[in-house]
C-alpha cells in the first residue's frame, strides 16, 4: 500500500484524493436523500395505513393540496396564508430591527465605557433573565393585542443577543489596535467608531442570527397567546378545530420561512463583512 | 493598585484612575435606584401598574392563600419537576446522538438534513401539534420542554466533537489507540467544554419553553400563575410570577456555570 503511494506522481496523488473527495460526497448525498426519504415513507405509512388515527396525522399530499388552497380559502381561521405570513414577518421584522437598532449600540457603549457600563449593567442584568414569554400578560394590558404588543415581545427576545454579542465582540479589540489608534493621536471616540466597531462586527453579526432565530420563535407564542392573525394563531385555531392538517402545514411553513430569514442575514453579513476575508 | 489604602504615593494618573474605579463601584447601586424609582413612579400613576408594596403583599397572600393549594414554592417546583424529567432525557439522548452525528459523517449525512428540519420550527410551535397528539396532561408538557431544548444540546455537541483538533487525534492514531479510545478518551474530553456550552443554553431554554406551554394550559406552575393572573386581570400576581421566574432562571444559570467550573476548570482560563 505505501509502496504504491510512493511511485505515485504528484498528479496522480490529486486525482486519487478528489476520486475520494467525490467518493464521499457522492456516498452521503445518497445518505441524506435516503434519510429524508425514508422520513416521508414512515409518515405516509402511518397515515395511508391508518396505524395513527387520522385525525393525529395527515399524510403529504394532503397538505401540499391544502398549501394551495390556503392561498384562496380563508376558512376555517379567517384568513388566507398570505395575510397570516404577512402579519407575521411585520411583526417579527419591527420587533427585529428594533432590537438590532437599539441593543447593538447600546452593546458597543457598554462594551467600550466602563462608566456607561457600570450604570446600565445592573438594570440589564435584572431584566434578563426573565423570558420575553412571561413579557405578555402585562403588555396584553398595556398595549392590548396588536401590532405593538407583539413587536414589543419580539423586541425582548432579539434585543439580549444583540446587546450581549456587540458587548463582548468589542471587548475583544486587540490592544495592540488600540495602541496604534492612540500612537496616531486619535481620541477615545475616534478609536472607539474606527477600530471598536469593526473588530466587533463578527460577533455582533452571530448575535444578530441568535437574535433573528429568537424573534421567530417569540413571535408564535405571541400569536398564540395573543393575537387574531399570523402564522401561530393560524395552528392554534387548527389546533382548536381538530384540523391536524392545518396544524402541520403552519408547522412547515413557519420552519420554512425561518430558513429562509436566516439566509438571508447570512447573505447580509457576506456583503458587510466582505472586508474580512481575504 | 486600589489596595493602597490612601492616595498619598500615587501619581496623578493613578489618582484619577483611583476615582474613576470609586464611580464604577457606585454608579450600579444609582441605576438600580433608578429602576425603582421609575417602578414607582410608573405605579404611582392612572396606570394599573401594581407597586412594588402591591406585589409583595400579593407575594405573602399567595403563601397564605395559596392557589390550586400550591403555595408560590410549590409552582416553581412543579415547574422545575417537568424541566428536570425533560433535561434528564436531554443530556442522555441528546448528547449521545450530538456525538454520534458529530464522531461519524456517515450518521451525520443521514440525519443532518431530517435534524436541521427539526431544527427551524420553532419550540413552541410544536405545542398545537403536541397537544393535540397527546391530550394536555404531564407527558405533552414534558415532551414540548425536550422539544424546545434538544435542539441546543445536539448541536453544541455536534460541534464540539467536529471541531476537535486534528492533532489530538492524529497523536491518539500515532500510539495506536482504537477508535473507541479515541472517540472516549481524547474527542470527548476535547469536547467537554461545548458539551457544557449546550447543557447551559438547553437548561435555559427548557425555563423559557415549559413557561409557554405552562400559560398555554395547564394546573399548577409558574407559567400556569402568570396566566391566571392575566385570566383574572390580577396583575401583582403576574409580576409575582415574573419575579419568581427570573430568580429561578437566574439561579439556574449560576448552578450551571458553578458545574461547568467544577467539572471542566480549564474553560475558564480561555475566556
Amino acid at each position: 500500500m505505501s509502496e504504491t503511494i510512493q511511485k505515485m506522481t504528484n498528479e496522480e496523488r490529486v486525482a486519487l484524493v478528489q476520486k475520494q473527495h467525490r467518493r464521499i460526497t457522492y456516498r452521503n448525498t445518497i445518505l441524506s436523500i435516503s434519510g429524508i426519504l425514508l422520513f416521508f415513507i414512515i409518515w405516509e405509512a402511518l397515515a395511508i395505513f391508518e396505524i395513527v388515527d387520522p385525525k393525529k396525522i395527515s399524510d403529504v399530499l394532503q397538505i401540499f393540496k391544502l398549501f394551495i388552497l390556503k392561498f384562496t380559502d380563508p376558512n376555517p381561521d379567517g384568513a388566507v396564508l398570505l395575510v397570516h405570513i404577512w402579519s407575521s414577518l411585520e411583526v417579527a421584522l419591527l420587533g427585529f430591527l428594533l432590537a438590532v437598532v437599539i441593543g447593538v449600540p447600546l452593546g458597543w457603549l457598554m462594551g467600550w465605557y466602563r462608566g456607561f457600563d457600570s450604570f446600565v449593567r445592573p438594570l440589564f442584568e435584572i431584566i434578563r433573565p426573565i423570558p420575553p414569554v412571561s413579557w405578555i400578560p402585562l403588555t396584553i394590558v398595556w398595549m392590548g393585542i396588536g401590532l405593538q404588543a407583539k413587536a414589543f415581545i419580539v423586541f425582548f427576545a432579539a434585543f439580549v443577543p444583540c446587546l450581549i454579542n456587540s458587548y463582548t465582540g468589542i471587548r475583544q479589540t486587540k490592544e495592540v489596535l488600540k495602541n496604534v489608534g492612540k500612537t496616531f493621536g486619535a481620541s477615545n471616540f475616534t478609536i472607539f467608531r474606527k477600530v471598536g466597531i469593526p473588530s466587533s462586527l463578527t460577533m455582533s453579526f452571530a448575535g444578530i442570527k441568535v437574535a433573528i432565530g429568537n424573534a421567530w420563535a417569540t413571535l408564535v407564542a405571541a400569536e398564540m397567546l395573543a393575537a387574531s392573525s399570523g402564522l401561530g394563531y393560524m395552528i392554534l385555531m387548527g389546533r382548536s378545530y381538530g384540523r391536524v392538517d392545518l396544524v402541520i402545514l403552519g408547522i412547515v411553513v413557519i420552519g420554512a420561512l425561518g430558513v429562509l430569514i436566516t439566509a438571508l442575514i447570512n447573505r447580509l453579513e457576506k456583503v458587510v463583512l466582505g472586508w474580512k476575508e481575504l | 493598585m486600589i489596595k493602597k489604602d490612601k492616595t498619598v504615593n500615587m501619581s496623578a494618573a493613578e489618582i484619577h484612575e483611583y476615582r474613576m474605579n470609586m464611580l464604577y463601584k457606585v454608579l450600579p447601586i444609582f441605576s438600580v435606584l433608578l429602576l425603582i424609582a421609575l417602578w414607582l413612579l410608573a405605579s404611582s400613576g392612572v396606570s394599573d401598574f401594581p407597586s412594588p408594596a402591591e406585589v409583595w403583599e400579593r407575594t405573602v397572600r399567595l403563601f397564605t392563600n395559596p392557589i390550586k393549594k400550591l403555595n408560590l414554592f410549590s409552582h416553581v417546583l412543579v415547574s422545575l419537576k417537568r424541566i428536570g424529567i425533560a433535561l434528564a432525557f436531554d443530556w442522555t439522548f441528546g448528547i449521545a446522538f450530538g456525538v454520534l452525528i458529530g464522531w461519524s459523517p456517515r450518521a451525520k449525512a443521514f440525519f443532518g438534513p431530517l435534524f436541521n428540519a427539526f431544527r427551524a420550527v420553532p419550540p413552541l410551535a410544536w405545542i398545537p401539534l403536541i397537544t393535540l397528539w397527546f391530550g394536555i396532561g404531564e407527558f405533552p408538557k414534558i415532551l414540548i420542554v425536550i422539544f424546545g431544548s434538544l435542539a441546543s444540546i445536539v448541536v453544541n455537541v455536534q460541534a464540539g466533537l467536529s471541531t476537535v483538533e486534528k492533532m489530538y487525534l492524529d497523536v491518539g492514531t500515532v500510539f495506536n489507540a482504537s477508535p473507541a479510545q479515541r472517540l472516549f478518551k481524547i474527542a470527548i474530553p476535547a469536547s467537554l467544554d461545548a458539551i457544557f456550552a449546550g447543557v447551559r443554553t438547553s437548561t435555559s431554554a427548557a425555563w423559557m419553553v415549559v413557561l409557554a406551554a405552562e400559560m398555554l394550559g395547564a394546573n399548577a406552575g409558574v407559567g400556569f400563575l402568570i396566566s391566571r393572573g392575566m385570566d383574572s386581570i390580577d396583575m401583582p400576581l403576574v409580576l409575582t410570577g415574573m419575579i419568581a421566574i427570573g430568580i429561578v432562571g437566574a439561579i439556574l444559570a449560576i448552578i450551571t456555570q458553578f458545574a461547568e467550573r467544577l467539572i471542566c476548570p480549564w474553560t475558564r482560563k480561555r475566556k
